[in-house]
């Protein structure tokens, strides 16, 4: 089969093209799908923000609890660990 | 053949032309048509970059087992924005907002709202912020005309008011930008600021254009999350001690430090009164600062154990010196006294920490001279402490530079010389720490968007006194737990703990002291000669109570006794029965 000019570059043209159409399907990919990735981390984000708070919430309402109020009584007696107990010299 | 290849052409000719009309006609009705439509749903789902959500780096705070929770992050929602000159009915809009929004919403009341849609003139009024995802997609399923429901993005502090005061906030101020405007916020701006166009890049355009960009972006050396040594527990104690013991004894306002003394780490800082800054539309501007590193104070006794510690490393004193005191004296025609005015005779060192004599101070003062003495509280107050928060105040040491003596008495037990909370801690640390004063600091590492942690390094010291001489004053300031505090009862029979009240009278505006007004401070650390915890204590002009020692104990001992079982802190000290078994002979 005899070399034909106009085949080839409408070979050309045609791969060129397509390349084309799919740089821009590529780049329309990413950036949609980094949009997409990025307001999904932020959404998580936020969703772990308000558990924080509740797990912050908790630590202050804990530490603010009246336990004599609450009806527990004081201990009559302190025992501190003494030096000799292993697991406090850990 | 020709007239073939010429159909041919013109067949193509005809399609390409009608694909391209296809496309216009297509164009007209998605730009023209329903234009309005598609830009409100764009809007809505927010999938152009225009607007540009707020973005920001997080803080944290750092858990004992090194694990963060969040002390600023970011959180999503909607805001509602009106068009009055679509709006049909502004009372039923109200009314559909008003049921969406939760309690942290922020809503215009009805009547700003029926106010705004009734300008004509303009066209997006924003009337409501911080709406839940869920709120909002139930408003915008609504459809109502005239009420846009739009993404939005706002900072967000989930401990609310834990560590507001160092943490900061971020508004607008004098600029159209968002920023940090106090705390760490401020200080780590640069850090923590977004420049907000990374989502919108193009990579390929980028590949040919910015190459060099693209593989090292400065931005990412830069921009990060800002790690603190903060523990939140530990905070939330501290806070809601501070906040009880204001309470009950109402004072003006109240704080504390606990800070890791070797390495000045800052584990808590609290204050009261603080506020909520996720609230900030009722707060006072002055209480934006952070008063124990801006705001100066007279700290009183607890200043002994730092004229002490420099009478012993002078060589002028040591623990087995005796003075005689007679319960006041006289120096430059002014009267120093004891607290109760009694004298002591003629006792050791110790008894000025343990018994807070003036006198005692007073003699240590003129017995170090007033060169020396000027040498040693210009290093430990004559700078800054160059934490990481802005605004830091500086020591008010003008006395020192006068030659009256009376006036480096005072000093010597914290009367005429101001220093603010934090260069206290730092200084009196220098007793935990063999002498030498750390840098305190809030921020441990910067973690890197590109995944690198970077550790900050805060190596600026200064040796102080000798290792000896802080040992000999601690031994001094653990008596004071063992033998006077709470009459001996809040000695700990496996833990040393070193510590001293302060009492110092409260500054008339004209000049001089207040007989009956007070501030009161106190200082600890533990185990005393290895600390891994120095706390620092204050409450200014308490009601009903003269003593440091009535109002700052219980909360000390709390506190104490709180991270000794928090961090399990091993015991220092072996209990009697300890001692008794190891004297028993064991069996083979």
């Amino acid at each position: 089969m005899p070399f034909s000019m106009t085949t080839f570059c409408s070979g050309v043209a045609v791969v060129l093209m397509l390349s084309y159409v799919g740089l821009i399907a590529m780049v329309m990919s990413y950036a949609a799908l980094t949009i997409e990735f990025s307001q999904s981390v932020r959404n998580d984000e936020a969703v772990v923000a308000t558990l924080e708070s509740q797990y912050l919430a908790a630590v202050a309402r804990i530490t603010s609890t009246d336990y004599v109020r609450s009806g527990y009584t004081v201990p009559v007696t302190k025992i501190f660990v003494p030096a000799k107990a292993v697991t406090a010299l850990r | 053949m020709r007239a073939q290849f010429r159909a041919r052409i013109r067949l193509i000719l005809a399609v390409v032309v009608c694909i391209a009309l296809l496309i216009i006609v297509r164009l007209y009705f998605v730009q023209i048509v329903h234009g309005d439509d598609y830009s409100e749903k764009a809007d809505r789902q927010f999938a152009s970059g225009g607007s540009g959500l707020f973005d920001r780096g997080s803080i944290y705070f750092t858990r004992k087992n090194g694990e963060f929770i969040s002390a600023a992050t970011l959180q999503t929602g909607f805001l509602v924005a009106l068009n009055p000159q679509i709006v049909k009915d502004p009372e039923a809009a109200y009314l559909a907002i008003r049921d969406v929004a939760s309690s942290s919403s922020s809503l215009f009341s009805r009547e700003e709202f029926l106010a705004a849609a009734t300008k004509k003139g303009q066209v997006y009024v924003e009337v409501a912020h911080h709406l839940s995802n869920e709120s909002g997609q139930a408003l915008s399923a609504q459809n109502i005309p005239g009420v846009q429901v739009l993404k939005e993005r706002w900072r967000y502090y989930p401990g609310g008011s834990l560590s507001s005061q160092s943490i900061g906030i971020v508004s607008y101020g004098s600029s159209d930008t968002l920023a940090g405007r106090t705390g760490l916020e401020l200080w780590y701006d640069g850090t923590l600021l977004r420049s907000g166009d990374a989502l919108y890049k193009n990579f390929f355009a980028e590949l040919f254009s910015n190459v060099g960009n693209l593989l090292v972006d400065a931005k990412d050396a830069r921009e990060g999350d800002v790690v603190t040594t903060i523990e939140p527990d530990v905070q939330t104690r501290l806070a809601n001690d501070i906040a009880k013991m204001n309470e009950k004894y109402q004072s003006e306002e109240s704080g504390g430090i606990i800070m890791n003394p070797a390495t000045g780490e800052i584990i808590a800082i609290a204050s009261y009164p603080s506020y909520d800054a996720n609230v900030l539309q009722q707060v006072d501007p002055l209480a934006l600062g952070n008063p124990l590193v801006e705001h100066v104070h007279e700290f009183g006794s607890i200043m002994k154990p730092l004229t002490m510690a420099a009478g012993l490393d002078a060589g002028v004193v040591t623990p087995d010196t005796t003075y005689n005191d007679t319960g006041c004296i006289t120096v430059n025609t002014r009267k120093i006294c004891n607290w109760d005015l009694k004298p002591r005779g003629v006792i050791p060192m110790q008894q000025i920490i343990v018994q807070s004599l003036n006198v005692g101070a007073s003699w240590v003062a003129t017995e170090l001279g007033q060169e020396k003495f000027r040498d040693y509280f210009i290093k430990l107050f004559g700078q800054k402490t160059n934490i990481d928060l802005p605004n830091e105040g500086r020591a008010l040491l003008g006395n020192l530079s006068t030659t009256q003596q009376v006036n480096f008495d005072n000093m010597s037990f914290g009367q005429g010389i101001s220093v603010t909370p934090l260069q206290m801690i730092r200084a009196l640390g220098a007793l935990a720490n063999g002498g030498v004063m750390v840098q305190p600091h809030l921020v441990s590492a910067i973690r890197l968007d590109s995944g690198v942690v970077r550790q900050l390094e805060w190596n600026q010291t200064s040796a102080v006194f000798s290792a000896a001489a802080v040992r000999e004053t601690t031994q001094m300031m653990d008596a004071v737990v063992d033998e006077k505090l709470e009459g001996g009862k809040a000695k700990i029979p496996t833990m040393s703990v070193a510590a001293k009240t302060g009492t110092a009278q409260l500054t008339k505006p004209g000049g001089g002291y207040y007989d009956d007004r007070f501030f009161h401070s106190f200082v600890g650390f533990f185990p005393s000669f290895n600390p891994r915890f120095i706390v620092l204590l204050y409450t200014n002009d308490p009601q009903g109570v003269t003593y440091a020692s009535e109002t700052l104990n219980s909360t000390f001992l709390d506190l104490t006794h709180f991270l000794i079982d928090y961090y399990a802190v091993p015991p220092d000290r072996p209990t009697a029965d300890f001692v008794k078994a190891l004297s028993q002979p064991t069996s083979p």
